[in-house]
């Protein structure tokens, strides 16, 4: 064997060790076709619905028919970024359209269940974003009314349909080896204040602020980190505790800028969840430590980071890397097999379009090609309703157990 | 952008609003980047790039009004700016009606590098006049700029062109102002997209106008012409230093 194929060889096998063939697509720059053209509905046009049509536009078989929002003037910013959609201010509208099978659901989160359920009972396909919904008995709600149709029913986790997480899921089993413990960060220097137009929609844009209706920093970001953990471990917390308050936008709110949360395994492994809008550094991540050697996972990237005594496997040899300080990590690539076939291992790095861009495109394979939910109504409630639950550990400071009905 | 954007809002109001009127406004300079970073495989460029021939693509207002300026300037400059490095703005046919953007050839590469940072403000500028700030100044990289109003007790934002060479400054209010040269011992000179041949340099360009978006790209085209375009308004404010 030459040293060109042999390298060659020992560069395809690293995607086979590592569990790369798994992975259910390619990854390209190429946009994600359907089968067939779709028109879908979004109620709810914020700051995510404006990054939802932002993605959704990239898809080439996608027409987005209508945009809905209370708000008149989020909705002509919404039609003016979605030309040739209709607009309205009732969700019932886009239900009413027959032409629009699917709605995307990224009003605030309080009020998902009402538009989730009249959806699913218009016959609609739904991908809802997360969390699911701001109290444990609307999360159970959405999912009984998701478990009861044949429909589609998309829990916006995006994790799920990321390819780098997809691809970090077997390695956490496989070459992990024991959890040892687990940790999410989320740390972005934001007020999460939403300034308005008008001063009568101040409370309507800042519900994230508002103690009647807000799951807080873990539930509304954690919940997608701790998502991931809850995926990965295929079972459940059996108790959260926290800690929070207001550590630097003192003006007036209660909601914590910040909070530490634990999650607790029954196995005595947990999740150390920490969160600040107060500083930015090391911005958002989630890390598996194990007794091989950790992963850790930030969107679009993700590190392998191996202990000195673990086995090492031939592949390794070709991998790349990136230094942290003292440690080196192996950079995990999407769809390695295919790319060391093409000499092209190093294109794989980070991903070429944003997490959001695959989790819709995944809502709208279902739709159109009947292919599995990435993330179901009972997967995202039982996540939700895990945040939920935190955020109640740090306000009350205590205890917590996380006890969640079938 | 590859580049700092700096915003200073003076208004007298409640310190908490204006932080986030001005996240606000940086979300949408963030928005920009992500669409007109031709390195990013993701943005609204390499999206165009690896379109078909042909194909339709929808896109955004913003993004079809940029484009449209872009075109425009283009004609009106002589081809002096350019987005698409002379290879032609004309093979694209932009549908106002539908919103959509069709190439008639395949692998269009355009180029904003002369245009996104003064369009950038400008949807900044728009975000913090919508929210009420009438005292700010922003600015993208030091060489794009807008003056909203005027700071507390002054006539207007004082801005200085530095150098040896220069000590030319201009107050801005309610303006922007856009400046594009060309040095010695650039890597990457600035080439004229009609002929690729290297701007003589050193040369040096201020342009102060109403649009910041405008005033990015003509003064990309008064440095590739050498004077001042013939296309350029009475309004527009030229210097060369």
């Amino acid at each position: 064997m030459s040293g060109t194929s042999r390298r060659a060889f020992l560069a395809d096998a690293a995607g086979a060790l590592a569990g790369i063939s798994l992975l259910p697509r390619t990854i390209s720059m190429a946009p994600i076709r359907l089968a067939e053209p779709v028109r879908v509905g979004l109620v709810g046009v914020g700051r995510q619905g404006r990054a939802i049509i932002t993605e959704l536009q990239k898809l080439p078989d996608v027409t987005i028919g209508a945009v809905c929002d209370t708000s008149t003037s989020r909705l002509s910013a919404a039609q003016a970024r979605a030309p040739g959609s209709r607009a309205v201010e009732d969700f019932r509208a886009v239900l009413d359209m027959e032409d629009i099978p699917g709605v995307i659901v990224a009003s605030p989160t309080h009020l998902h269940r009402e538009i989730v359920e009249a959806a699913i009972a218009a016959g609609r396909h739904v991908y809802c974003e997360a969390p699911l919904a701001a109290t444990v008995e609307d999360c159970l709600a959405i999912a009984t009314a998701a478990a009861g149709t044949s429909l589609v029913l998309h829990a916006g986790f995006q994790a799920r349909s990321n390819p780098v997480y997809q691809r970090a899921h077997p390695l956490v089993q496989t070459e992990l080896r024991d959890i040892i413990s687990m940790g999410g960060h989320f740390h972005h220097k934001t007020s999460w204040r939403f300034p308005t137009v008008d001063p009568g929609m101040e409370r309507n844009a800042n519900w994230r602020l508002d103690p009647e209706v807000s799951s807080g920093l873990v539930g509304e970001v954690g919940s997608h980190q701790v998502d991931v953990a809850l995926w990965y471990r295929e079972n459940l917390p059996v108790t959260a505790l926290g800690t929070g308050g207001v550590r630097f936008h003192r003006d007036g709110r209660v909601v914590p800028d910040t909070v530490h949360v634990d999650l607790r395994w029954p196995d005595g492994t947990s999740f150390h969840y920490d969160a600040t809008l107060a500083n930015s550094y090391g911005g958002r991540y989630e890390v598996f430590h194990g007794s091989n050697g950790a992963i850790k996972l930030a969107d679009t990237h993700g590190w392998l980071f191996k202990e000195v005594d673990a086995p090492t496997q031939g592949w390794e040899v070709y991998a790349t890397r990136q230094q942290f300080f003292q440690d080196e990590g192996i950079i995990l690539i999407a769809d390695a097999t295919k790319l060391a076939a093409q000499g092209r291992l190093k294109d794989g790095i980070g991903l070429p379009y944003p997490p959001l861009y695959y989790a819709l495109a995944d809502f709208l394979r279902s739709v159109t090609e009947g292919t599995p939910v990435a993330c179901s109504a009972s997967d995202g409630a039982r996540s939700s309703i895990v945040g939920i639950l935190a955020n109640q550990a740090v306000l009350s400071g205590s205890a917590v157990s996380i006890s969640i009905p079938e | 952008m590859g580049t700092r954007f700096e915003l200073i809002l003076a208004d007298q109001a409640d310190p908490g609003r204006l932080r986030s009127v001005g996240e606000r406004a940086i979300e949408e300079i963030r928005w920009c980047h992500e669409r007109f970073n031709r390195y990013s495989p993701s943005s609204f460029v390499s999206f165009l790039r690896h379109s078909k021939q042909g194909h339709r693509v929808p896109v955004d207002r913003d993004t079809f009004n940029l484009l449209r300026l872009a075109r425009d300037i283009c004609l009106a400059s002589d081809g002096a700016f350019d987005p698409s490095g002379g290879r032609g703005m004309s093979d694209l046919d932009l549908d106002e009606d539908l919103s959509t953007v069709t190439s008639r050839r395949p692998g269009v590469v355009l180029d904003f590098g002369g245009i996104a940072k003064g369009f950038a403000l400008d949807l900044a500028a728009s975000v913090l006049r919508e929210h009420g700030v009438e005292s700010a100044f922003l600015h993208g990289g030091t060489s794009s700029a807008i003056g909203i109003g005027t700071p507390p007790g002054k006539a207007g934002w004082r801005v200085t062109l530095g150098g040896p060479r220069s000590n030319w400054s201009v107050l801005l209010m309610d303006e922007a102002l856009s400046v594009s040269a060309a040095w010695e011992d650039n890597p990457n000179p600035t080439r004229d997209p009609r002929t690729r041949t290297i701007i003589p340099c050193p040369r040096r360009v201020a342009v102060v106008g109403p649009i910041a978006t405008l005033a990015d790209a003509w003064s990309t085209a008064a440095l590739v012409h050498g004077e001042r375009p013939s296309g350029l308004g009475s309004e527009w404010y030229v210097c060369f230093a």
